[in-house]
């Protein structure tokens, strides 16, 4: 009798002391922020460029925020595939807990990506598409929605009787391909407007350059040009300007380097359709750590373009858009 | 079927355990370890409260001194702007006419010591330049009249506005971020006092550069309002504006000083908030308590750890010091027990504590006792069988039945036929009580007669020698006693005493009662004894000729049955006689014998 009293009160008290020594460890961590620090490789299409830079910041800041160990990869230039490639399959060697990527290629992106799920590495898909089924999710400018800002625009200054010409980066890729449908679904409305040439410049600027001048001499009637992304803004609007066709030629750009900011005060460049990379390279890395902790997301995270004009670009919510950097 | 197997099987650690729970070692392991896991667990949760609370104070008062320090460089940079700004002026001011080429040399020289100094510039009122340094080109479509530091200077001519951070779109060249200071003041162009703006862009970097430094632990961050609420600067500043991320600017309007936890963004967060002097700017350090306290999770693993190994060490001691107390007593008690067994021989070799030792002494004394006690058993246990076996033989003693026939045939051939009946009556008797049917104890008034017997038949066959007389006092009669004590007594004195005398011999045998004691004196008037003679007869030097139970093995049997307190004593004197007493325990029946536990 005596000893099972005994046995009771030792149970109690072993409870107690256990209860004791585990309530003076363990803080439930808030649910998204990592406990342990993860290895997220993000690889975008190209090494340089405000663009990439200010989404390399917003990655940053959510990877201080969310505890993980980013690292930025790309290759030297946009048409790079293969070297994007082989980032991709670094990153799988590496073991990288999640890749983030910007496929600068819709199809040929898609083996590898494939590749990266097969080892278990979730990769969230960033900026522009890739044609695997494996992703985890998409954040990223809604390109389509963004193109046809860009035609709204343009058709609201050339009036519905024109003629526009598109200059686009690269065949293929995505984010390229859904700019020019949603341009071209846009004007599609317009009976009276009609899309005289679309180049592909493949972002190299001298290429943009050239292709303007050529589209200038086979359509010197042109009204408008658009053009699909930073490096062809700046090789388009630089070119109209020496060409002397300024203020005649209506130029909607994309994206806002500083070059096509100066262009936009001179009134060579009518209005530039601005995308939240800052958000785009946060939102990826914030997605990529939700689908490491096993949290559900979804399918599509869209970031909203913006058109800027003279009248907005100083507002301040913008300017902070425009000019991510102080310099 | 199984069911019960089962519970049989449970049981019988069970019962083990019961038993060791009693066991010293297992009470002293326990509360020992309790006792101390107990002060050692209350002591920490002391101390652990005490450290944290520290810790955190300490922590809380960090993050306020890094604030204060970011504060503390942004006023000093402002107020180096603010005189920047008044030595521009004051030039301006001394100079008779704007346009002076002395004036424009001065103010670039200052504005090439400053790194800092994007540009200075003069505006009307209408917004037209009057003077740019450095002299850059005018960019179209400025807007300048819109901006913020244009507006503010004309709302409010006399204080110095300073602007919220914004790009300078004014001169051709890259897009700076600038602070812009500007107000109303008077120049002098070509004579003619005017007022115009000066406007003073400073880059906004060293700003930006010291916010973004702050460093509050690893997701803390720092960032600046302007007293209108605008985000001066905000490391997540576009995520904001897009409305990913939401600061409660509410509280911080409320305070110019001080610190608070907020819970607005579902997280808890630890808000310092100081103003910027000149220009009432507010800092806002923005720090994650769970992640700043580091200390708290240290101290827990360091808690966590400290308590196991201590009650890890606890157990150890506990068992180890109560292995000690009680391994000597566990070996006493093995000892004991193989004591138990019937092992007396060894003694018990404990060392340990004091008290065991003690204890084990103790014990062996006993044990030597009992040895001793064991071993007098034995020895007594032989005298008796030897004396009881004496006895028997005396019973029928072969010697004495010769003599005694002897004496018969000599009376029969003289024709003495009284005495030849009397001698053979007498030897029957003699017989019949010394036999009396096995029976070792008898009353004293059988002895008696016994010796009566024996007497008769001795003064028969000694012609007379000797009388005697028996007495007994009345309350002596019915006393028991050991039988064929008398009779070797009486022999020894017919023998010794009366058979070498020249005269007639004289046996007196008195039994009483006496102080609890039953006295018989057998006394004679023979010989005597020398004192030598006397302690002969009680070692069994001397052995009496007739009967053969000898008076020492009288007084042995006394002793060996009533104890040492009773037997034989002797007085005696040469020529005068010798008188024996005998002493024994006043037994009245053979049942009280019985109760006194004697067999």
């Amino acid at each position: 009798m005596t000893s099972q009293i005994a046995k009771r009160i030792m149970g109690i008290l072993m409870l107690a002391l256990t209860i004791l020594l585990t309530s003076c460890s363990g803080v439930t961590p808030s649910l998204h922020v990592l406990e342990k620090p993860k290895n997220v490789d993000m690889i975008v299409k190209m090494n340089h460029g405000d663009f990439w830079n200010t989404v390399k910041m917003g990655a940053e800041v959510a990877a201080k925020e969310y505890n993980v160990n980013l690292t930025f990869k790309a290759p030297p230039n946009e048409n790079d595939i293969d070297e994007q490639i082989r980032l991709v399959d670094e990153s799988i060697h590496n073991n990288a807990d999640a890749i983030i990527l910007s496929a600068s290629d819709y199809m040929k992106l898609a083996q590898v990506t494939d590749r990266a799920a097969y080892y278990k590495i979730p990769v969230i898909s960033m900026d522009s598409e890739v044609a695997s089924a494996r992703i985890k999710t998409f954040v990223g400018t809604n390109n389509y929605e963004a193109g046809q800002k860009a035609a709204e625009r343009l058709i609201k200054l050339t009036g519905t009787e024109s003629r526009i010409g598109v200059m686009n980066f690269v065949k293929g890729a995505k984010n390229a391909d859904e700019r020019e449908e949603g341009f071209m679904d846009y004007v599609a409305r317009y009976p009276g407007v009609e899309v005289v040439d679309i180049e592909y410049c493949e972002s190299d600027e001298q290429l943009a350059r050239k292709l303007t001048r050529k589209m200038m001499t086979e359509h010197p009637d042109l009204n408008g040009i658009v053009a699909l992304n930073e490096v062809a803004s700046i090789g388009t609007a630089e070119e109209i300007q020496e060409l002397g066709y300024g203020e005649k030629v209506k130029i909607i750009t994309f994206d806002s380097p500083a070059k096509v900011m100066e262009l936009l005060q001179e009134g060579i460049v009518q209005g530039t359709v601005i995308q939240n990379p800052f958000n785009n390279g946060y939102l990826a890395v914030q997605l990529a750590v939700q689908v490491m902790e096993g949290i559900e997301v979804p399918d599509r995270v869209d970031t909203y373009s913006k058109l800027i004009d003279l009248d907005n670009m100083l507002w301040p919510e913008n300017q902070k858009l425009l000019f991510p950097f102080v310099k | 079927m199984k069911i019960h197997r089962k519970r049989k099987i449970i049981q019988l650690p069970r019962i083990r355990m019961s038993f060791k729970l009693r066991s010293i070692q297992t009470i002293i392991t326990f509360s020992f370890t309790l006792m101390t896991i107990l002060v050692v667990v209350a002591v920490s949760f002391m101390l652990y409260n005490k450290f944290t609370k520290t810790a955190e104070e300490n922590a809380y008062l960090n993050i306020q001194q890094i604030i204060e320090q970011v504060n503390y460089h942004l006023e000093l940079y402002v107020k180096g702007m603010q005189d920047i700004y008044e030595v521009v002026e004051e030039q301006i001011n001394n100079t008779p006419d704007i346009s002076s080429p002395v004036l424009r040399e001065q103010l670039t020289t200052l504005l090439h010591t400053r790194e800092d100094l994007v540009s200075v510039g003069l505006f009307t009122p209408k917004g037209k330049l009057v003077l740019d340094i450095p002299n850059l080109e005018m960019r179209r479509n400025t807007l300048l009249k819109e901006q913020s530091w244009f507006e503010s200077a004309l709302d409010q001519p006399q204080k110095l506005s300073f602007s919220a951070p914004h790009i300078q779109n004014l001169y051709k060249g890259q897009y700076k971020w600038v602070v812009s200071l500007s107000r109303v003041i008077k120049y002098k162009d070509q004579g003619v006092t005017k007022e115009g703006i000066l406007l003073v862009d400073v880059n906004f970097r060293t700003i930006d550069e010291l916010s973004r430094k702050v460093s509050l632990g690893k997701r803390g961050y720092a960032y600046i309002i302007d007293d209108l609420g605008n985000i001066v600067y905000h490391p997540q500043q576009q995520l904001i504006y897009a409305g990913l991320k939401y600061e409660n600017l509410e509280p911080v309007f409320e305070y110019a000083y001080g610190s608070y936890t907020d819970k607005s963004t579902g997280e808890t967060r630890y808000i310092t908030i100081r103003t910027v002097e000149p220009i009432n700017w507010k800092i806002v350090g923005v720090a994650y308590p769970d992640e700043i306290i580091t200390t708290q999770k240290d101290l827990n693993q360091f808690v966590f750890w400290f308590l196991l190994v201590v009650c890890a060490a606890v157990v150890v001691l506990a068992v180890f010091v109560s292995m000690k107390i009680s391994q000597p007593l566990r070996r006493l008690e093995k000892s004991v027990q193989s004591v138990g067994q019937g092992d007396f021989s060894t003694p018990i070799q404990v060392s340990g504590a004091y008290e065991v030792v003690q204890l084990s002494k103790r014990f062996n004394f006993m044990l030597h006792r009992i040895r001793q006690l064991m071993e007098q058993i034995i020895h007594e246990q032989e005298a008796k069988r030897k004396s009881e076996l004496d006895v028997l033989q005396s019973q029928i003693n072969p010697h004495f039945l010769y003599n005694t026939l002897n004496s018969v045939i000599r009376l029969a051939e003289k024709g003495k036929k009284e005495e030849i009946v009397a001698t053979i009556t007498s030897l029957s008797k003699f017989f019949r009580i010394s036999l009396s049917k096995g029976k070792n104890i008898i009353t004293l008034e059988e002895e008696l007669e016994h010796v009566r017997h024996y007497l008769i038949i001795q003064k028969i066959r000694f012609k007379n020698k000797f009388s005697y007389v028996i007495e007994c006092e009345e309350d002596a009669l019915a006393c028991m006693t050991l039988k064929l004590i008398l009779q070797p007594i009486v022999e020894n004195a017919i023998y010794h005493g009366i058979e070498k005398m020249s005269d007639e011999g004289f046996i007196r045998i008195y039994a009483f009662v006496q102080e609890e004691r039953l006295v018989i004196k057998i006394s004679d008037d023979g010989l005597g004894m020398t004192r030598q003679v006397m302690d002969q007869l009680l070692v069994g030097g001397i052995r009496s000729g007739g009967s053969g139970v000898g008076v020492k093995n009288v007084n042995e049997r006394i002793r060996l049955y009533y104890g040492k307190n009773y037997g034989l004593s002797f007085e005696s004197e040469l020529e005068e006689g010798t008188t024996v007493t005998i002493t024994l325990p006043v037994e009245k029946n053979e049942a009280e014998r019985q109760e006194r536990g004697i067999s």
